[in-house]
């Protein structure tokens, strides 16, 4: 290895490039820009305000934030669903009147004053509610003149009872403690804000309502057609903000013991201006609670703080607009851009250097020797297929495989020319097992592992295993079941061949070579699922070895084929038993003789060998070609091998003409003909063997003779 | 030699300690008091906004003297919105740097009230300024508005004379702001003793240019033989005036405003005819007051909340014939006095 | 009225709800209200209402071309405030004038840039350039919340210019009413405005140059607000920078918005802003007639504003199927 090489292996085998592409793919990364200025701004004011942080400072100065952000979450819902509500400052107003009249003016007790504001506020939002969502009036508009509306009377109450506001002597210590005390060292104010932020974003993340609010904002005309009733959705969403509204009302009430006219003014262009530097997208469908609480704490610790530092009228609006600007800007690009980066970071190929191989050329002597034998395969169902990933057989003689639809396509015995629909599943169906009940197991691509019955139910048998602390992507969930096999005591073997990428991506996969292949097992009996070899590159085909104490399985990327020990003295270890293939190996069956049968996808070539050395090759070559000018495995080429129980190869098969079967990823041999199939082929083939035993089938091998 | 010089010494040092002592002891202990009641102590001043005459020349004085006795003076500017005032006093009480002293200039009756007892109970002394609240702060230095549309109302009906229509019009700020509602019940009192006049209108500008323009234009309109118009404030009196100009009446419309005595706003303005008459508040001796009850208030020890001291802020109606040069104050004077230092 | 002779509501969109509200007002102010048929109140209404109009007839070019300019006030506010500090402190009339003659369309130019070439949405770009322009001049600019016009300056004698007795403003919202109007019917441009409006993809995919002209429309906005500004302090001979804290911008979109300009673009035109002037004005000035206080007269605007855009909604209702995402 040379100092280049070994250079490039430090480098990309080490450093872990490929995190930040996962981090990326995250949800909450999302939050990323407002995250940041909410650090940055509080830092900035922590650091420059003496004893900001100090926690008497804080319980005063997070009263006014608790009533803000509970007008902020109204808000935030109400532009998830799609629409904007501009009168909240005018709810907010009319609900704090409300408290003051009903305790002050009548004299109640505050609890009903609690009413009359949430009554007040309910109201006010069921009329925006019905005039957008039933009316379908537009938001912005009809908003904009209940809140002038709102405002006008609002200032007429408050001027016409004013003085008698003044001379009341109603006072309550519950008031008082809403007002001014704390629990547990926060204010009233900033717990009913909590609680509601985490309600609400309960209720939006896991609740049918929550999910119909951002149904209808993402597209409403969707959700209308899938049958979600969207103009109640809509009535709901302005009825909620009107309730944040109202208990924001009445919070500063029972502040400031009392209504002026300028109680709520201009907050809903603060309320707007803090979702939108949140992140909560206008028009719908983007955002969430946590987005707008954080645009809240940041607006509101600016405008304070500002005002706290003694800056003149301007300076607020001023650094607010640039802050806006900025916030905006940043997020509109990194949601615009984000699938770019991502696409650019996203493949991190690592180095590996393959071992020597014998040649696999016609002529060339070695025991991988390509002859074109299978190019005198028989077709079954030629044209009608898509996409046989694996081909299997029943004790009936039946013939059953997948199809790209994600269907299981069965042809009749004898002459295999009249098919059927067997069962549709969905996904693409890759690996097939038959169990001792007869049921079908398929690994389904994408996902999961799945049981049809003779009786052709279908069946989720798993679709995740346990996560692993360690990942940063999902790697619960299985991503690309590939081939599955059955040990005698039911327990079902199956691989998921790449933690990185979807099925259809496993080119990237190629390319990137990074070892993350799992071998799994199902246990039928309590439906568990179980990670038991993880690393490995791009894993494949499985079969239980003749036996049934240990099971072969097939490494693509890697060329290799090992064994894992179920029972002995070597239990939940692993061998590799051929390494250095010529072929990129797919699945692997059991043949009459007591040998197996290996597919062999694609063929190694020196140039992609030579390109596995060279990692940041890959990479750039990833960034900057299109897609169908990648170099990634020779799959025009493939065959079939035969190898014995110690691995090593007893023939090959193949195709020249490269007509009938040039790639093959699986085969099946059953009463002395060989069923073969291709993931990009449009046919089975069926090949005689010669000398095969004719009686030998799979179900009988497995499972015995018919009970 | 030594023993001699040294024996001098000493001799000259009992002699001069002797005749020093009877004066020592004569001295004032005031400046000492003075300046241990008051050195360090804070002063914060919130107004409705920093951005107008008043806020600005009250700063002016009440830095001038605060920082002439070691004390520190900040502002705050909450920029008309009553919410960040109120977020503003509520964090300066909680703040490490609790002020000794705040000056409020509330923007309505009751929306500070819970927070100037709150500030009391902490410790600090609240003087409320020019518009006063429904709470007994500790003092209230200011103008009288009752007392001050009264004489607006007798100035207009001066500015009217005796032979005009007698119709007076009122452009009011809003229907919510004490300084408008006890500036209207003052004028009602005054035309009450004259029921030969009337008012014929009394819309409101809401504190802005443009509406008291659009209002005037239509009350005059309406009525164009009015002989005087008393606008709530010299800041949106301008449109007023505008109006006036427009219907070509100036000099017919006797137009009477208040404000803070600023030069380019009032006494200018008196001196081109545009304003008939201004009841003017004199601000430095305002902001004299105020300097007098904080340094009363440091000194006096006594616990916040304890007195409940009005101040009142002589008042005086000028017209351009009464017009002094040291009528008025002169803003620009004092922003360029400031930026000399 | 269609062939069979019964009115056929369909036809009668917000626009024309808005008119006939406008009508019945101003017949019944001209019958109850003694002195509002006169030549000067009509005229006091159109003046009272020509500065809102000419505001209003930037953002309807804008909205038309499915924007919205939320920083006109505080452009027309700010930069005449500027303007008059300039004055104020000496700095010759032709070189203050061009410096903000450029620092307004500097603004323009940063809101369509932003607008067209970094993909923000409209409202949060000239939100956030609103909030700046007003921030940084007030703070770092002027010294007070009100500059007044030097003595005999050109602004200030602008307010005095009258033609038979009507106010410059009247002849200027006039005139740009009507370049507006050529401007939106007669040029490619213009036309180019409403299939950008209806359509930005489709417009961009034959060949209009979307995002220049995006760019355009803000800086004309802009610009028009400066115009407004100008006449706004011709008028009160000082321009007070608070009104940018005030209704007017909502009374601005309003006006734009309840003739019938869709915010949703592509729709509209300078009749609609015409209308919407009309009624704003009207009422505004017979409630003043009739001596309604300030507050009243904000819940009766409020209210009658809402039952047109109710009748709109009940007569033209949205569709499901139709109706633009994101469209609020």
């Amino acid at each position: 290895m040379t100092f280049r090489e070994r250079l490039q292996a430090w480098r990309y085998n080490l450093v872990p490039d490929h995190l930040v592409g996962e981090i990326l793919t995250k949800r909450w990364t999302d939050n990323a820009i407002p995250f940041l200025a909410l650090v940055a701004t509080l830092g900035v004011f922590g650091s420059i305000i003496p004893g900001f942080f100090k926690l008497t400072s804080l319980q005063e100065s997070t009263r006014q934030l608790g009533e803000f952000s509970l007008v902020v979450i109204g808000m935030t819902v109400v532009m998830l669903g799609g629409g904007i509500d501009l009168s909240v400052g005018s709810i907010f107003a009319l609900s704090c009147f409300s408290a003051v009249y009903v305790f002050f003016i009548l004299e109640q007790s505050i609890w009903l004053a609690l009413a009359a504001a949430l009554a007040t506020g309910l109201v006010f939002g069921a009329i925006n509610g019905y005039l957008v969502g039933y009316l379908r009036l537009r938001a912005f508009l009809t908003t904009l003149v209940t809140f002038i509306f709102g405002r006008a009377l609002f200032d007429i109450l408050v001027s016409s009872y004013a003085a008698d506001i003044q001379l009341s002597q109603a006072s309550s210590e519950v008031l008082d403690f809403i007002g001014d005390g704390t629990f547990w060292g926060l204010s009233v104010s900033v717990w009913l804000a909590t609680i509601l932020a985490i309600v609400t974003h309960i209720a939006l993340t896991r609740s049918r309502l929550g999910w119909h609010v951002l149904a209808v904002g993402g597209s409403r005309r969707s959700a209308h057609n899938a049958g979600i009733r969207v103009r109640r959705t809509v009535f709901m969403t302005y009825v909620f903000s009107g309730f944040c509204s109202s208990i924001g009302g009445f919070l500063i009430a029972c502040r400031l013991s009392g209504a002026g006219p300028g109680t709520g003014l201009n907050l809903e262009i603060m309320a707007l201006t803090a979702a939108v530097v949140g992140g909560v997208s206008l028009g719908g469908g983007r955002g969430s609670v946590v987005k707008g609480l954080m645009g809240a704490i940041i607006v509101l610790t600016m405008t304070n703080g500002l005002i706290r530092l003694g800056y003149g009228t301007g300076t607020n609006q001023m650094v607010l607009g640039i802050l806006l600007a900025v916030a905006v800007t940043i997020d509109i690009r990194w949601l615009k851009n984000r699938h770019k980066v991502l696409n650019e970071v996203y493949v991190a190929p690592v180095y590996l250097k393959m071992g020597e191989t014998q040649s696999a050329a016609p002529g060339s002597g070695t025991s991988y020797e390509l002859d074109n034998r299978l190019s005198a395969a028989d077709h079954i169902g030629l044209g009608e297929l898509e996409g046989p990933e694996d081909v299997i057989l029943d004790r009936d003689d039946h013939l059953y495989c997948g199809t790209r639809h994600g269907e299981i396509v069965r042809f009749f015995a004898p002459d295999y020319v009249k098919s059927e629909v067997f069962a549709h599943i969905g996904g693409f169906p890759l690996g097939l097992a038959f169990d001792k009940e007869g049921n079908l197991i398929s690994c389904v691509g994408a996902m999961g592992l799945y049981s049809v019955s003779p009786e052709r139910e279908v069946k989720r048998l798993s679709a995740e295993t346990s996560r692993s602390w360690t990942s940063i992507v999902d790697d619960a969930r299985l991503r690309d079941p590939n081939d599955c096999d059955i040990a005698p005591d039911g327990r079902i073997y199956f691989t998921d061949s790449t933690k990185r990428y979807d099925a259809h991506d496993w080119a990237l996969d190629s390319i990137e070579n990074r070892a993350t292949g799992r071998l799994l097992v199902y246990d039928p009996k309590d439906g568990s699922t179980k990670t038991l070899l993880d690393g490995y590159r791009y894993t494949n085909g499985v079969c239980m070895a003749h036996d049934g104490k240990s099971l072969f399985f097939a490494e693509s990327w890697a060329c290799r084929v090992h064994r894992y020990w179920l029972e002995g003295p070597r239990a939940g270890r692993a061998e590799c038993v051929i390494r250095d293939m010529p072929g990129y190996p797919d699945n692997i069956n059991r043949a009459s003789d007591g040998n197996y049968w290996m597919a062999w996808l694609g063929m190694r070539t020196p140039s992609f060998d030579l390109s596995l050395r060279h990692p940041d090759m890959r990479k750039r070559m990833t960034r900057r070609l299109p897609q169908d000018e990648w170099l990634f495995p020779n799959i025009n080429t493939g065959g079939v091998v035969k190898f014995n129980e110690k691995g090593g190869i007893v023939e090959t098969l193949g195709d020249l003409s490269g007509n009938a079967h040039p790639m093959v990823t699986s085969m099946r041999e059953h009463k002395g003909y060989l069923f073969v199939g291709g993931i990009l082929n449009n046919r089975i083939g069926r090949y005689k063997i010669a000398g095969a035993d004719p009686n030998w089938t799979g179900p009988t091998s497995y499972w015995g003779a018919k009970p | 030699m030594r023993l001699l010089r040294a024996l001098i010494a000493a001799a000259t040092a009992l002699a001069v300690t002797a005749f020093a002592a009877p004066s020592f002891a004569a001295d004032d202990p005031g400046p000492a008091a003075y300046a241990k009641a008051l050195n360090g102590k804070r002063v914060m001043l919130v107004p409705l906004a920093m951005g107008f005459d008043l806020a600005q020349g009250w700063a002016h004085y009440l830095k001038k003297e605060v920082e002439a006795w070691g004390g520190t003076f900040e502002t705050r500017d909450p920029n008309w919105v009553v919410d960040a005032g109120a977020q503003a006093i509520t964090d300066a009480i909680a703040s490490d740097t609790r002020p000794d002293v705040l000056i409020i200039h509330a923007p309505d009756l009751n929306s500070y009230s819970k927070l100037m007892k709150k500030a009391q109970a902490a410790g600090t002394y609240v003087l409320l300024v020019d518009n006063p609240a429904n709470f007994p702060a500790d003092a209230f230095v200011g103008s009288d508005w009752d007392k001050l549309g009264q004489l607006e109302a007798e100035a207009a009906i001066k500015g009217c004379g005796e032979n005009s229509s007698k119709k007076i019009g009122l452009v009011q700020g809003d229907q919510a702001n004490s300084s408008s509602l006890y500036q209207y019940a003052g004028i009602m009192k005054v035309l009450e003793k004259h029921p030969d006049f009337q008012v014929v209108a009394k819309p409101d500008s809401n504190w802005d240019a443009t509406t008291s323009r659009n209002v005037t234009t239509t009350m005059l309109q309406q009525h164009p033989d009015i002989c005087s118009i008393i606008d709530f404030w010299d800041g949106d009196a301008t449109g007023a005036s505008a109006a006036i100009r427009d219907a070509k009446l100036d000099g017919k419309v006797f137009l009477v405003t208040t404000g803070g005595g600023e030069k380019a706003a009032d006494c200018d303005k008196l001196n081109d005819g545009t304003y008939g008459a201004v009841v003017m508040t004199d601000l430095a001796r305002q902001s004299g007051d105020m300097n007098a009850i904080i340094k009363f208030l440091l000194q006096s020890g006594q616990p916040a909340g304890t007195s409940h001291t009005y101040i009142y802020t002589l008042e005086k109606a000028t017209t351009k014939a009464d017009l002094k040069p040291d009528s008025c104050w002169d803003l620009k004077a004092l922003q360029a006095e400031a930026a000399a230092k | 009225m269609n062939a069979t002779g019964r009115p056929n509501w369909r036809r009668l969109n917000q626009e024309g709800i808005v008119f006939a509200i406008a009508i019945l007002l101003f017949a019944a102010a001209a019958l109850g209200l003694p002195g509002f048929l006169t030549a000067d109140n009509l005229v006091a209404i159109v003046r009272s209402v020509s500065v809102l109009g000419i505001l209003a007839l930037g953002m309807a070019v804008v909205i038309i071309g499915r924007g919205i300019d939320l920083s006109a006030v505080a452009i027309m506010a700010m930069s005449v405030a500027w303007y008059l500090q300039l004055l104020n402190t000496g700095t010759s009339d032709g070189l203050a004038f061009a410096y903000v003659i450029a620092g307004v369309l500097a603004i323009g130019l940063l809101n369509g840039f932003l607008v067209a070439y970094a993909d923000v949405p409209a409202i949060f770009v000239t939100l956030a350039t609103g909030s700046f322009v007003f921030g940084y001049v007030r703070s770092q600019l002027i010294t007070q919340d009100a500059v007044p016009v030097p003595q005999g300056h050109w602004v200030e004698l602008l307010g005095g210019v009258r033609f038979l007795d009507i106010p410059i403003e009247v002849f200027v919202f006039a005139g740009l009413a009507f370049l507006v109007f050529l401007f939106l019917r007669y040029t490619k441009w213009g036309r180019f405005i409403y299939f950008a409006g209806d359509n930005p993809v489709a417009a961009r995919n034959i060949g209009i140059p979307v995002r220049p002209m995006l760019v355009l429309r803000y800086a004309l906005s802009a610009v028009v607000a400066l115009i407004a500004g100008l006449l706004t302090a011709a008028s009160l001979h000082s321009i007070n920078t608070r009104v940018v804290n005030s209704t007017l911008l909502y009374d601005i979109v309003l006006v734009a918005v309840i003739g019938g300009i869709g915010l949703s673009g592509g729709r509209g035109g300078v009749r609609n802003v015409l209308v919407g002037a009309a009624l704003i004005g009207i009422l505004l000035n017979a409630m003043t007639i009739i001596d309604i206080p300030l507050l009243y007269q904000n819940l009766i605007k409020a209210a009658i504003l809402l039952g047109a855009i109710i009748v709109d909604g009940i007569i033209n209702p949205r569709d499901e199927q139709t109706a633009q995402q994101g469209d609020i």
